[in-house]
């Protein structure tokens, strides 16, 4: 694929051009020390150097609620809805990217999930090599430091004002170039991108897994008895924060409404979370998983185990999001993990 | 099928509720067409004793909210709690830690003692309720949604999990995070997080969601957060003071 060199001082036009055909969300810094994607216009300062967004992007791609398909009881017809916003995510770190691809994946196979996969078409991924890493990330020691695919534009900060950015896709491309010419990229500025990424990844390295990512579903798979589950769940609050602030949970609800007249409605589908505590309650009053240690083992196994056996990556990229957002403290893959492996080696 | 007559009741409370109900305005007359309201105080001066739902606002304060209370339950096929003070008891029940005839001063000075009052009680303390609409004030739209579901046939939907869940929902920054402390974590959710959304914190107004972790909320307010027995207690009782949970 190619790569070119892109200077801060085109950035303007570009942002411009693509906020002409995209809704663009850039990192920000948020009061307090926090930074999260927010719309990009003149003016919006870019967190080049952001080290975690606060929430995930999946709320792009499967939006907290989504309707589904609009009803007329009365007449018996019922039409989908779908909405697919063009939306440029430019400066997704490539442990996101890795999250976008694995709900890519998933919401590919068995019944194609056409509501997600026509978002997914409008959605423009521009990744960014991190310069900084969240104090509750582990992303270094989970095989997601890096991304393959999954984007359309790779972009690292090579110097003050210049970037060095690889194509991933034909689309990327375009947009690119869409103002106009690109020097191509040299052989130093590719260099000098490797050398950044490889800077941030040793250094991200230094906190996370104290064994390879690869045996956590082995780990897993002999520790369900472990009393770890109840000890960390004895604090849980069944809240679903956890959940909600994960990049690759993307389990939820099907509800409906009438409107005033009780004749037309529709159908929506809302976020839902394994850790709520009527999240497997069935007919008949049947809950598969009344208890919050239950609730709590099942999410770590989703994370280390459920997903690899399916897919054959881990279900957790180690982003922290979900250790920042617990406020029990108890939500924490990386100290499961490593916990378990103590105990099971 | 004849429409069903609805009847509002209020007791010791603001009327703040009834007034959500008639701020829906356009969509409250898209409602009236399948229902007649015989009863309404704030909006209509008939009245009748004749009516299949009731909608009760307020507490239960005094000996005769009581007579009346149960009258109301006689009559009605059901019996909607309408907001905080009628179903979790709500900020009433902050009397209910203090002195009677010091509180019963506080209100009434020197004629307290022509108001008898007693421990402030949610009305399912004293009457089977069939359903509660939570908040305060009540969510326009959640009240909507639920008599739509009501007059539809379909059992009304209430969320059982903490307003965390529709906090993060709404992509707010946790209120712990910025040295807060905040009752999202045990309060029932429904309101999308208003009140954080709005940069406030969560005063459980929705009362205590189902299987409330209340050791694990103390050892986030104290433990983790720093902040004092008496700042959680506080803040557990402004609304959720009437509970056999140790508060």
């Amino acid at each position: 694929m190619p790569a070119y060199t892109v200077y801060m001082e085109q950035l303007p036009g570009l942002l411009k051009k693509w906020s002409a055909d995209y809704s663009v969300q850039v990192p920000t810094a948020v009061p307090g020390g926090f930074y999260d994607f927010a719309p990009w216009s003149e003016g919006v300062e870019i967190a080049w150097d952001y080290d975690m967004a606060y929430n995930s992007h999946k709320r792009f791609f499967l939006p907290p609620r989504e309707d589904l398909i609009r009803y007329d009881v009365a007449k018996c017809e019922a039409q989908p809805v779908f909405e697919a916003p063009a939306v440029l995510l430019f400066g997704v770190h490539p442990y996101d990217v890795r999250a976008i691809a694995q709900l890519d994946q998933i919401m590919e196979s068995g019944a194609p999930d056409q509501y997600y996969l026509r978002r997914r078409e409008n959605i423009a991924v521009f990744a960014l090599e991190p310069l900084r890493i969240a104090e509750t990330a582990f992303w270094g020691t989970m095989g997601t430091a890096t991304a393959d695919l999954g984007f359309d534009l790779y972009w690292t900060k090579i110097g003050p004002a210049s970037f060095h950015v690889k194509v991933g896709s034909p689309r990327g491309e375009e947009m690119l170039l869409a103002c106009g010419p690109v020097v191509k990229a040299t052989l130093a500025d590719r260099e000098a991108a490797r050398k950044v990424g490889e800077a941030v990844r040793k250094k991200a390295g230094e906190n996370g897994l104290k064994f390879p990512w690869q045996e956590v579903p082995q780990v897993l798979a002999k520790s369900w008895n472990s009393t770890l589950w109840r000890e960390k769940a004895r604090l849980c609050l069944a809240c679903g924060s956890c959940n909600v602030v994960c990049p690759t949970c993307y389990c939820f609800d099907i509800r409906e409404e009438l409107d005033e007249s009780l004749q037309k409605g529709h159908r929506f589908r809302e976020w839902d979370a394994c850790m709520l505590s009527s999240f497997a309650l069935v007919a008949g009053d049947h809950n598969f998983r009344p208890q919050a240690r239950e609730r709590y083992r099942h999410r770590y196994f989703r994370k280390g185990k459920y997903i690899n056996d399916m897919i054959g990556e881990l279900g957790c990229v180690g982003c922290g999001r979900c250790v920042r957002a617990c406020t029990a403290r108890i939500a924490n893959p990386k100290d499961v993990f490593n916990a378990l492996w103590e105990e099971t080696r | 099928m004849a429409k069903p007559k609805i009847a509002f009741f209020d007791f010791a409370g603001c009327e703040g509720d009834q007034l959500q109900v008639a701020n829906l305005e356009e969509k409250l007359l898209d409602v009236l067409a399948h229902v007649d309201v015989v009863n309404f105080r704030e909006v209509m001066t008939e009245r009748s004793d004749d009516y299949d739902i009731a909608f009760v606002e307020g507490s239960i304060t005094r000996p005769e909210d009581e007579k009346r209370i149960k009258d109301i339950r006689a009559k009605a096929k059901l019996l909607v709690a309408l907001g905080a003070c009628a179903t979790i008891g709500g900020i009433n029940c902050i009397k209910n830690f203090m002195e009677d005839a010091q509180c019963r001063e506080a209100v009434y000075g020197d004629k307290a003692r022509w108001y008898p009052t007693y421990a402030a009680r949610p009305v399912r303390a004293v009457v089977p309720v069939d359903l509660e609409i939570h908040g305060c004030p009540i969510d326009r739209a959640e009240f909507l949604r639920m008599v739509k579901e009501l007059l539809s046939g379909k059992a009304p939907w209430l969320p059982d999990y903490p307003v965390c869940m529709e906090c993060k929902q709404a992509g707010n920054i946790c209120n712990y995070e910025r040295g807060r402390a905040c009752l999202g974590i045990i309060t029932r959710a429904g309101c999308k997080a208003a009140c954080v959304t709005e940069g406030a914190v969560c005063w459980g107004c929705r009362g205590l969601a189902p299987g409330a972790n209340l050791d694990a909320a103390r050892y986030v307010m104290e433990d983790l957060g720093g902040f004092s027995r008496r700042e959680a207690q506080d803040l557990l009782r402004l609304f959720l003071g009437f509970s056999s949970a140790p508060l």
